[in-house]
């Protein structure tokens, strides 16, 4: 009741929904952007912009700036991929009332293959990059949905291999690479204290457990924050159990029924 | 002779707080005839605070059973803010009336922070909706079905719950009505009186975390409804809600539109001004009729049964994570826990104590329903917590498999009986998006850096 009231007396000053009532996005869309202070975004850019390192803020500020004053054009002046075919010269800023976003490759709400070709076939990572920007842009500046544009793209039109080859495999690599070392290492230290050899070890129970307890934590800890992300993923998945079970533990005894 | 037995005595006192102190919890299940005592002269008396769904249930089921049932309302009359969407079973089970629905939702779109659409519904059969009521019809249906059975309706407001100092004592609703105080003796008290249940105040039934569920209501052009007609849609993202999902809901003849959050309560008005600009194309030209909020209980209280008071519907916290669906479990839990007390009092004959209504009530209630609420709480924890998330999860709903099991389940509330190897594939396909999405997730981080 009492939220309620709270929440309803300022906004009956709020008749009508008509679009002029609308801040016009593209004269101010820095404003736009500070009616929402508490956005997460929103201060990780500023603190971006405050100079975090002196490239990566350039970077930022020269890639926020064209959005600011053309937000038809985002400016893939230096993107992380190399295979980038055409420079996305589109065409000069329309002032529009709402600012959607736009990229000559970006064609009837979706990507335009065609257009992402390096001799002869498609470049999946320069889809992949260019649809990160398109998400990342939409992050700062939500469109609206409507019907006339219906977005069509979705990721599982770029296929598997191309998200193997770029992302799997580096990674495979570098696990692989981290188990081998702890196994060879494991196995040459086990040997010395017990002189038991490699082919040996493989027939004993515990070392067997060792093995895959090795595996298990290169898979699971990549990076130091795993572990408090484990520990924390285990008592998430716990806890909604335990507000269901907690009306079980309440057995007082003595209690007057 | 004397110190022996003495000794005894003591041995005894000290033994017996260890014994009476368990380490794990016992619930003592008694599979023969109640041995509860008999009530002379008189049916047992049952007070339901709250007459929404919940509360209407019970008081029919309590009521139909034989047992003297006293239901108290605040508003008869009051318009509750909430979505309005009841499954197919709930007509069914309840016998719902085909006058009492306003629109027959067969459509949902759901949009990506991207504004990827998916249509869900195309698996729907000719006789599948979603059923849109008025909660005002609704509660008052219900609410008269159980006077009809027999339920005495108290329009008065409960102000405090006096818990009896023994065993058999009755309980004492103190109410106000028409501007008097009034006290009611009874046996047995179920809070049916929503997220800020009185009732749980009363038996420090502990508190529990909210969403908080703000939606205005618009009336639009009618070109503008037709398209409203019978689709409803959902919108994911961090700007329109970053754990919840907003939405815009066709009720009789307007829109509803509106969006919910845990953890950012603050924002709510900058979260709902995003809604209207996501769906600004669709509605723009409306004029707002009504505005309003209302707090959703997120997990069951710490305490649902305590002595011979239960709480059930939203006073007990009985509403899924994920889609936020909380009448269908009201009503089921009212029914329930009336039907409890019928069969532990044997039709009102004999008074019961809390080890009947855990037996009866709880126990039922969590083997039947609990893991669809975990199943849910697991699916919003791994689809509602990032727009990577979010994206991967409107991917799927794209899939007509995924669809059918999710509408199923829904409609029925009961587990869709599905296809093995299309079971494997959904895996599959979700571990695929969820990767895929993380990825460009990712990305977009490095991006902003």
């Amino acid at each position: 009741m009492s939220i309620s009231m709270a929440l309803l007396s300022p906004s009956t000053h709020l008749p009508s929904l008509s679009p002029s009532s609308y801040p016009k996005p593209l004269l101010t869309l820095k404003p736009y952007l500070s009616l929402r202070p508490k956005s997460p975004l929103f201060t990780t850019k500023a603190s971006a912009e405050n100079g975090a390192g002196a490239p990566g803020s350039a970077a930022t500020a020269v890639e926020a700036e064209p959005k600011v004053r053309e937000p038809a054009e985002p400016v893939a002046v230096k993107s992380g991929s190399s295979g980038e075919a055409n420079g996305s010269a589109g065409p000069a800023a329309e002032v529009e009332v709402v600012s959607l976003f736009e990229d000559a490759r970006w064609v009837n709400g979706t990507w335009d293959l065609k257009q992402f070709e390096k001799s002869g076939k498609t470049d999946w990572d320069a889809v992949i990059d260019a649809e990160a920007r398109r998400r990342k842009w939409l992050q700062d500046n939500p469109e609206s949905s409507s019907n006339d544009n219906p977005i069509l793209f979705d990721t599982s039109i770029v296929p598997w291999w191309a998200w193997v080859k770029r992302y799997h495999l580096p990674e495979a690599e570098l696990l692989n690479g981290r188990a081998a070392m702890v196994g060879f290492f494991s196995a040459y230290l086990v040997d010395s204290l017990t002189g038991v050899g490699l082919v040996d070890q493989m027939g004993n129970f515990f070392c067997k457990t060792l093995l895959f307890v090795a595996v298990a934590g290169v898979l699971l800890i990549r990076k130091n924050e795993d572990v408090e992300n484990l520990r924390k993923l285990l008592d998430e998945t716990t806890f909604y159990d335990k507000q269901w079970q907690a009306t079980w533990q309440d057995e007082t005894p003595g209690n007057p029924k | 002779m004397a110190s022996a037995t003495q000794a005894a005595i003591f041995g005894s006192l000290f033994a017996a707080p260890l014994h009476t102190k368990p380490r794990s919890v016992t619930i003592r299940i008694r599979a023969s005839k109640s041995s509860n005592p008999p009530i002379v002269g008189r049916k047992l008396r049952a007070a339901v605070i709250g007459a929404g769904p919940a509360g209407s249930s019970a008081a029919e089921a309590l009521a139909a059973g034989g047992v003297e049932c006293f239901l108290f309302e605040r508003s008869p009359s009051g318009a509750k803010p909430c979505g309005g969407a009841i499954p197919l079973c709930m007509l069914d089970e309840f016998d719902i009336p085909a006058r009492l629905i306003d629109r027959h939702v067969t459509r949902m779109r759901i949009f990506s922070p991207s504004n990827l659409a998916v249509d869900f519904g195309k698996t729907l059969q000719p006789n599948e909706f979603i059923a849109m009521l008025r909660r005002e019809v609704l509660d008052s249906f219900l609410r008269d079905r159980a006077q009809s059975r027999g339920a005495s309706l108290i329009s008065g407001l409960v102000t405090s719950l006096e818990i009896p100092t023994s065993s058999h004592a009755p309980y004492v609703v103190h109410y106000s009505k028409d501007s008097a105080r009034h006290a009611l003796a009874v046996d047995v008290v179920i809070g049916a009186d929503g997220a800020n249940s009185r009732v749980a105040k009363s038996i420090k039934a502990g508190s529990y975390a909210c969403a908080i569920a703000f939606q205005e209501r618009i009336k639009l052009t009618d070109d503008k409804m037709e398209y409203y007609e019978d689709l409803a849609e959902m919108y994911v993202g961090n700007d329109v809600s970053p754990d919840f999902y907003a939405w815009v809901f066709p009720k009789c003849d307007h829109v509803a539109v509106g969006t919910g959050t845990v953890c950012s309560k603050q924002d709510i008005k900058v979260f709902q001004r995003a809604i209207r600009a996501r769906a600004n194309a669709k509605i723009s030209g409306g004029k707002v009729i009504k505005v309003e909020a209302h707090p959703i209980p997120e997990h069951p209280r710490p305490t649902r049964v305590r002595g011979r008071v239960a709480l059930i519907g939203d006073a007990a916290g009985y509403v899924t994570k994920c889609s936020g669906e909380g009448i269908y479990f009201a009503a089921k839990s009212g029914r329930m826990c009336g039907e409890a007390i019928i069969k532990a009092s044997e039709g009102g004959e004999r008074m019961i104590n809390e080890d009947d209504l855990k037996r009866e009530y709880l126990k039922v209630w969590d083997a039947k329903y609990i893991t669809t609420f975990r199943f849910l709480d697991l699916l919003q924890k791994v689809f509602y917590g990032s727009d990577a998330a979010r994206e991967a999860l409107v991917e799927l709903c794209g899939d007509e498999y995924v669809q059918r099991m999710t509408f199923e389940s829904y409609l029925y509330k009961k587990l869709a009986d599905g296809n093995r190897w299309e079971d494997a594939k959904m895996v599959f396909n979700t571990v695929g998006s969820l990767m895929r999405c993380n990825i460009l997730g990712k990305k977009m981080e490095g991006l902003k850096l």
